[in-house]
């Protein structure tokens, strides 16, 4: 065709053209840019260039958007089935199941890693859904306040109680609330039913509450039996849970049973309540009359003493009348303040918390803080797409392996969009799969994160519509997650290319983006293990350490409630009698011990300006805890305060310099009740946990403080001592409740928060291990199919399979060194941070690094050594021939 | 009831496409509407008039006849249907019907 270009100036103007080819819609361009080209010259012709080039310039607006009509799409000329079709669907299962099928290695892996992470995800969501959920139930809910205070002193102090007179004083003077509840909780207290002669004790740990009969109209706990109003109107009278009534009085009829508190209150049983829901803080489950409480405590009953001070479980809850604010309300205490504590230098400031605070709150006892809600929640969000990119990785390392289901696909018709669907499909399948798996292994953790979280968490499915849905768009996420990326990559391939086997690693790329997912995982991972090692050292360090003392095969008894002196000698030599008992010291608490009585002492009637904890033991202390003379001698048994020993913090607290020095000096101790010489020093013992110094120690005979009987046993037979220890006790004690507790128990306690941390940090570096180690899987089968042809023409030349896989061994080592060295300032940092919580602790040493690296080198030689040995030992012949 | 209704300017595109028998796109349209009626219209105009001519189904398109004066280009060439030849023959019997309605003196030149 005899194409001239035509001469500069006859063209049409090159921006208007510019923006024709851009903006015109592409189905109709070329018969448009044709008609205006047509055009352009039929006007240059007749009128000129000036005028064509401004016409060709208005005509090409009026065919750019919005001014032009687009021609529709021409229908398809053949049929073209429905990607829904079931026939199509029936192919898409088939297909997807033998994949599934031949791949089982890689299902597996696939399976596992959502399902864990989805395990957690569920875990997590049923976790902070049922903290949410918590005191949600009650009517009125948002007009519910309790009253707390602030105590100004130096500092802000935060309390959830209140001054016990309060509730009722603000009920007969104002009248901003509806209603106003008092509830005095006093917990760990003695049950006792009595049935003639016959006693049986119960140790109640949520002990009994001093309710007034508001609390139920303003609480939605409903009454099974008796009624509400007058339930617990007259002293004396309890209500209690269906659960309670059956542990006290099995299955028969509780109204009018009696039961006794601490052996000197009697109460009748008038209304059994529905059991309490898991999801509400209120724990103790016997509510008895608030008339009661003179009885029990008569400083805490009186309207006026009631004032002095702030006894913890005091609680006093209010429901304003709707339209009345907070700061109305809070603006009226002050006065209370001034009237009823005049002299005092603690002020009393007194709040309202809204009752949806009260579970979220730390400052005034709550129990779940919402950020450790929130961070739990991303946490479990970052498991989840950190399965998902595992996914997508492993699913595009795979991706070659179908190339030629997707060309003939494609050549037989099959279009971008049912590829993509039936890829999203195929993930879909795995998902479920996983998810059913993950719903399987929640139920089966639940009782363990119960047991951690000390909750009652139930799942049910088919009773939480809202735990049905989070299923539902979980499973949805998580398939289109990590199915679209794979999908769209597979679904994208060009026919030609694939069938032909051309397609290569290069068209699926994002090497660098492994490469860098790996270093996060493995970093975070690392991390952890530090974390993990340094609490495991410092636990084992604390546990273990010498303390100064003998706690082994040493029982904490503790005395009746009615015992007196003369019960305590006969005791003692009762239990000194029995078989398997090596020593006896009665005393105040153990040498470490949360116990502690503090006091500020005079030596040689000099004031002292630190705290000494008092310590009041027999003579056979020393012997029984094992426990050494620096100095001068043992106490001589004695009643009351004759002679004192202390221990070398004491004397170094003093500037005394040798121990020699201090005997004889005089101490006078709580506010000169007790004065006595110094007649020995011991060695420091650790009277606390390792977080805090060891403190200034005074040890003295003053009968009046003993609580406890030390024994030591003979560990050989401990369990028949034990009981004959218990049988000695009730003799003389015979309506109180036996309890013991072995001395290195109590002490292991001290660190109950540690070990939960550290039970923490084992499980989530477990996690993150697997999922790095999932990623690096994914990885390593990318690498084995990107380097296929590299390994064969290495063999073909003479490499060694050692040599070859030392390519795959650099690669990932180098990983794991980059994360180390994000890993290992970021732990020490953490982790020495963490260390500074202790007064005694461990030093970062230099093995702990090493081990993380060395392990987590191990754990990742060990997932990719069968995919790395298997490549390497490919016939050169086999990788080579297909081209 | 005529199924679908035809404007003004509608009518006279399609009879311009009916005139020029085949050989009818986009310039020679727009051509043929200044030639005939006088009316200079934007090529927008007339080209959203024929697609949405095709969409009623009054006529129908296809490409070919690539030419040198339009750089190779193909040209969408418009044929009128069988739909939009009865509809051109219903609007113009209904004129005429019209047309016998009217008293013969009523338009009389310089009437009134």
């Amino acid at each position: 065709m005899n194409r001239s270009p035509q001469p500069r100036n006859d063209r049409p103007p090159r921006f208007a053209h510019w923006l024709l080819t851009r903006l015109h819609p592409e189905n109709t361009l070329e018969e448009v840019e044709g008609d205006l080209a047509e055009l352009y010259d039929y006007w240059h012709h007749r009128a000129g260039r000036t005028q064509a080039i401004l016409r060709y310039a208005l005509n090409v607006l009026s065919v750019l958007p919005p001014f032009v009509r687009r021609r529709k799409q021409v229908k398809q000329q053949y049929e073209q089935p429905s990607s829904i079709h079931p026939v199509m669907i029936r192919n898409y299962l088939k297909i997807a199941f033998r994949n599934l099928q031949r791949n089982k290695g890689y299902t597996l892996i696939n399976v596992a890693g959502l399902a864990l992470s989805m395990t957690c995800g569920i875990l997590i969501f049923t976790l902070v859904s049922h903290h949410l959920s918590y005191d949600n139930f009650h009517a009125n809910a948002d007009r519910m306040y309790r009253i707390v205070t602030e105590m100004h002193r130096d500092n802000i102090g935060y309390n959830h109680s209140v001054p016990s007179p309060l509730g009722k004083h603000f009920r007969d003077d104002y009248t901003f609330a509806e209603k106003v509840a008092r509830i005095i909780s006093a917990d760990d207290q003695l049950i006792t039913l009595r049935n003639g002669a016959d006693i049986k004790k119960i140790k109640e740990e949520e002990g009994v509450a001093f309710t007034e009969p508001e609390f139920f109209d303003m609480f939605n706990f409903p009454l099974l039996e008796g009624d509400k109003k007058t339930a617990l109107l007259e002293p004396n009278t309890a209500i209690m849970t269906e659960r309670m009534a059956k542990k006290y009085f099995g299955d028969e009829n509780p109204i009018g049973k009696t039961f006794w508190l601490n052996n000197r209150i009697v109460f009748r049983v008038t209304g059994i309540l529905k059991d309490l829901p898991d999801n509400t803080d209120r724990k103790n489950e016997i509510f008895v009359s608030y008339p009661t409480l003179k009885a029990y405590d008569s400083w805490l009953a009186n309207d006026i003493d009631g004032w002095g001070g702030i006894r913890d479980g005091v609680e006093c809850y209010v429901q304003l009348r709707p339209g009345v604010s907070v700061a109305q309300v809070e603006g009226v205490m002050p006065a209370y303040v001034k009237k009823y504590r005049p002299t005092s230098k603690n002020v009393h400031h007194y709040k309202l918390q809204p009752l949806a605070d009260i579970h979220f709150n730390a400052q005034y006892g709550g129990v779940m803080e919402k950020k450790n809600l929130w961070v739990l929640a991303i946490i479990g969000l970052f498991l989840l797409g950190t399965a998902c990119v595992n996914f997508i990785n492993l699913a595009t390392a795979q991706a070659l392996k179908r190339a030629k289901e997707v060309g003939v696909r494609k050549v037989l018709g099959g279009l971008k969009g049912q590829l993509f669907w039936q890829f999203i499909s195929e993930t879909g399948l795995i998902t479920i799969v996983g998810v059913i798996v993950a719903l399987g292994m929640a139920v089966l953790m639940l009782p363990v994160v119960n047991a951690f979280f000390h909750s009652q968490m139930t799942l049910n499915l088919f009773q939480n519509s809202r735990f049905v849905l989070f299923i539902v768009a979980l499973g949805v996420a998580i398939t289109f997650f990590a199915g679209s990326y794979p999908g769209l990559i597979l679904a994208g391939f060009k026919p030609v290319v694939a069938l032909k086997g051309k397609l290569s690693q290069q068209h699926i790329g994002g090497f660098n983006t492994r490469r860098t997912l790996i270093i996060a995982q493995f970093a975070i991972s690392q991390v952890l293990i530090i974390g993990m090692l340094v609490i495991m050292y410092q636990m084992r360090y604390a546990k273990q350490a010498d303390l100064g003392f003998d706690r082994a095969a040493i029982v904490m008894v503790p005395m009746g409630d009615d015992s007196t002196h003369t019960k305590m000698n006969t005791l003692r030599n009762e239990l000194l009698r029995i078989k398997g008992v090596e020593k006896v010291s009665i005393c105040y608490a153990a040498p470490a011990s949360t116990n502690s009585w503090g006091n500020f002492v005079k030596v040689d009637n000099e004031e002292t300006n630190f705290r000494t904890s008092i310590k009041s033991a027999d003579d056979q202390y020393l012997s029984t805890f094992g426990l050494e003379l620096a100095a001068g001698k043992n106490l001589f048994p004695a009643d009351s305060a004759r002679e004192f020993l202390v221990n070398e913090t004491f004397l170094r607290k003093l500037n005394i310099k040798s121990p020699e020095a201090a005997l004889g000096k005089l101490i006078s101790a709580n506010g000169g009740t007790m004065v006595a010489p110094i007649v020995g020093v011991v060695k420091d013992f650790h009277d606390a946990s390792f977080h805090q110094e060891i403190s200034p120690i005074i040890l003295t005979t003053n009968k009046s403080d003993y609580s406890d009987y030390a024994i030591k046993l003979n560990v050989a037979q401990a369990k028949t001592t034990l009981a004959a220890i218990e049988k000695a006790w009730l003799e003389q004690h015979p309506d109180q409740l036996f309890a013991y507790q072995f001395v290195d128990e109590s002490i292991a306690k001290f660190y109950e928060t540690e070990d939960r941390i550290l039970q923490l940090v084992e499980f989530f570096s477990l996690i993150a291990i697997f999922i790095g180690c999932l990623g690096l899987y994914g990885l390593m089968s990318f690498m084995a199919a990107q380097k296929t042809k590299e390994i064969g023409i290495r063999k073909v030349l003479g490499s060694s399979v050692s040599q070859i896989l030392w390519i795959f061994g650099k690669e990932f080592s180098r990983l794991i060194g980059l994360a180390f060295l994000i890993a290992a300032p970021i732990a020490w940092w953490a982790m020495t941070n963490w260390l500074q919580g202790f007064q005694f602790h461990v030093q970062m040493e230099a093995w702990i690094f090493l081990a993380a690296i060395g392990s987590t080198l191990l754990i990742a030689a060990l997932t990719i050594a069968y995919q790395a040995t298997r490549a390497a030992s490919v016939n050169p012949v086999k990788s080579l021939r297909s081209e | 009831m005529r199924r679908t209704y035809l404007g003004e300017f509608e009518e006279i595109v399609l009879l311009m496409v009916a005139i020029l028998d085949g050989e009818g796109y986009g310039v020679t349209v727009s051509q043929a509407l200044e030639e005939h009626t006088g009316r200079i219209v934007t090529f927008g105009t007339v080209h959203n008039t024929l697609i949405r001519l095709e969409e009623k189904g009054f006529v129908s398109s296809y490409l070919g006849g690539a030419t040198t004066e339009r750089g190779g280009r193909r040209k969408r060439l418009f044929r009128v249907t069988a739909l939009g030849s009865r509809a051109l023959q219903e609007i113009q019997q209904l004129r005429q019907e019209l047309w016998q309605m009217v008293p013969p003196n009523t338009l009389r030149l310089g009437g009134v």
